[in-house]
């Protein structure tokens, strides 16, 4: 009895603390979903401006010079096929939502993976809390997200990058804290700066780790936005939510191979482009 | 291998009395050893702390190459980093070109290291993403010179290590032996006075350490630097160095020239130590000669040798002439006498049987 009445009590607290928020903190979150929606609303509407075959177009050419020349000819087929399927606009929006999710998380977490990296104590506070963010089920996030900021792409945006946001905090941070112990005393016996020091010599080896931490950020961006689909982001997560409601198979299949072909594209070209330059081979 | 006249020349690494002991309770242990004089495995009992350098006292002055052999855990790499503070002293003092670096705030020790201390290391630490000259120019780049200025030192520093075909490729696409030529050219472009090297040619292959070796010691005789070299290998100390430091657990036993060491072992451990090295071209004709008047036969007809000869000279000019003996002059005058029997107890690395008097 007094058990559960702790628990009632402490979810009416909970409620309570997201009302408050959501009566008093109004204009806050007013700000942040403008300037999130207005983030989606602009990488959309430079994927939108392109009729689709140039879009396929670029991204082909891109695909040729990062990956190579079959991928770049499979990624622009792949496109078209998208399109063919009759989701380009699905396929834009979760582009969009995956992009401006990704910058979001990036900018908070490389720097922060950094700053980890340097220091132990921030690195030890860090990790109990990914821990928590990675094994929660990452819908959760919708939640309190929708109260906050309502149905639409502002609240599947915040989920996302919460999800988005772990791995490449952990990898940041890894990168710069392995530094091989002869290039630090390199540095100190050369008399580096503290600012040298991370510029030319912890950075440059962690690239490669912070490479990989972007490559898992987006591709758990990329989870999360379909799961969104239920809190009204647009795009493919949507429209597997409501083939799903109406037993629509085919047309989730559909929706499943476009976020597929979506998925490696940035997958293999942020792989690419994460490989060192010829000759730098370590 | 000339010998350096470094006795009265300045000394730039002035070495006092230096104590490292590592471990979390390395003040308490430190408090012990002063005041009670507690041994390394006392501390290590009682304290649970590692005496890595136990008061070590050295000076290197300037133009002289100065080995520290020792065997893995004999504290040689610790001791090299304490002369440029990588490592703290527990205690002691070291002094750079007469100052006590232990007083220079972050900036003036940076100033230190980059402009007077070069460091030279086992693993080479070449930065893998950046080209050969890149490398070789990192010192000055740190230091904020400019492009150009900084990549002319670096070519003519490369070019004095025989690299000058490499400067574009990347660190992966040389040898082992080309990589150290990288490393040791980028601690010349900085042009430092001292060049700190640790173990910089151990995991060589023997032929090209040779080759190096050699190079080395020219190269740092050339430019007039003095150099403090570390090694497990007394035949590369002997190559390289002008005066030699032999450390075992953490102590130096003993200090002194090739010559000196293997002539005079100060105890059994250098003794074994030196039993296998070649006296060939170590030992001089005036350790091993016996006074002119000891000799019974005719000094006229002798062949003539330099009190600095060495043995293998000496052995040279005796086989030769077909004589018995050698006679060691000082300019006009006979100083002393080597027989055959002297040369073979001077290969075996006794001294003269009888002390010479005016050696």
């Amino acid at each position: 009895m007094e058990m559960s009445a702790l628990i009632a009590r402490f979810d009416a607290m909970v409620d309570n603390a997201l009302f408050w928020l959501s009566d008093h903190a109004a204009f806050l979150f007013d700000f942040f979903r403008i300037v999130l929606e207005g983030l989606y609303d602009g990488a959309l509407w430079l994927l939108e401006q392109p009729p689709f075959y140039v879009v396929a177009l670029l991204a082909g050419l891109l695909g040729w010079r990062i990956v190579g020349r079959g991928f770049g000819l499979g990624i622009a087929a792949a496109l078209l096929a998208c399109a063919a399927m009759g989701l380009w606009p699905e396929t834009m929006e979760t582009l969009a939502l995956v992009i401006a999710a990704s910058i979001i998380a990036l900018a908070i977490s490389l720097p922060l993976g950094v700053l980890a990296g340097l220091m132990p104590r921030l690195d030890r506070a860090l990790t109990p809390v990914l821990d928590l963010i990675q094994t929660l089920p990452p819908y959760i996030y919708l939640l309190p997200a929708i109260a906050l900021l309502g149905y639409g792409p502002a609240t599947a945006l915040v989920a996302t990058v919460i999800v988005a946001m772990p791995p490449a905090i952990r990898l940041t941070a890894l990168g710069i804290r392995q530094t091989p112990r002869e290039f630090i005393e390199l540095g100190q016996a050369t008399g580096v700066t503290p600012a040298q020091m991370f510029w030319k010599i912890r950075l440059p080896f962690a690239v490669p780790s912070i490479m990989a931490g972007i490559n898992q950020s987006l591709m758990m961006a990329f989870g999360m936005v379909v799961i969104a689909g239920i809190v009204g982001s647009g795009g493919l997560g949507e429209t597997i939510y409501g083939a799903i409601r109406t037993l629509d198979i085919a047309t989730s299949i559909d929706a499943s191979i476009a976020i597929v072909i979506l998925t490696m594209m940035l997958d293999r070209l942020t792989q690419g482009a994460a490989r060192p330059r010829n000759g730098a081979r370590t | 291998m000339e010998k350096a006249n470094t006795d009265t020349a300045e000394v730039l690494i002035d070495c006092q009395s230096v104590w490292k002991v590592f471990g979390d309770r390395s003040g308490e242990a430190i408090r012990a050893i002063t005041e009670r004089g507690l041994s390394k495995q006392q501390v290590l009992q009682d304290y649970n702390c590692v005496v890595g350098v136990s008061d070590a006292t050295l000076q290197v002055r300037r133009g002289e190459i100065f080995c520290i052999m020792g065997l893995s855990g004999s504290g040689k790499s610790t001791l090299i980093r304490l002369l440029n503070r990588l490592i703290e002293p527990s205690l002691g003092k070291v002094l750079v070109k007469g100052q006590d670096i232990a007083t220079l705030d972050a900036a003036a020790l940076r100033q230190m290291r980059a402009r007077h201390i070069g460091m030279v290391f086992q693993s080479v630490a070449l930065l893998p993403q950046r080209t050969v000259l890149e490398n070789a120019a990192f010192g000055l780049e740190v230091q904020g010179v400019s492009r150009d200025e900084r990549n002319r030192a670096a070519e003519a520093a490369l070019a004095k290590v025989g690299l000058s075909d490499w400067t574009a490729r990347y660190p992966s696409e040389l040898s082992g032996g080309m990589q150290q030529r990288v490393g040791l050219a980028r601690a010349l472009t900085s042009d430092p006075e001292i060049i700190l090297m640790d173990e910089p040619f151990s995991a060589l292959d023997p032929l090209i350490r040779r080759q190096l070796q050699d190079e080395f010691r020219q190269l740092t005789k050339d430019l007039g630097k003095s150099a403090v070299f570390i090694t497990h290998d007394l035949d590369e100390a002997i190559r390289i160095g002008d005066r030699i430091a032999i450390m075992k657990d953490g102590v130096i036993i003993q200090t002194g020239t090739a010559e000196e060491i293997v002539m005079d072992p100060a105890d059994q451990y250098v003794a074994d130590f030196v039993a296998g090295i070649s006296r060939l071209h170590l030992i001089k004709a005036h350790s091993v000669m016996i006074p002119a008047a000891e000799w019974q036969g005719a000094v006229d007809g002798l062949p003539r040798c330099s009190p600095e000869a060495d043995i293998d000279a000496l052995i040279g000019q005796i086989t030769e002439t077909g004589s018995d003996a050698v006679a060691i002059a000082e300019g006009d005058a006979v100083v002393g006498i080597v027989t055959i029997r002297n040369l073979l107890s001077g290969v075996r690395g006794d001294a003269a049987p009888a002390p010479a008097a005016a050696a």
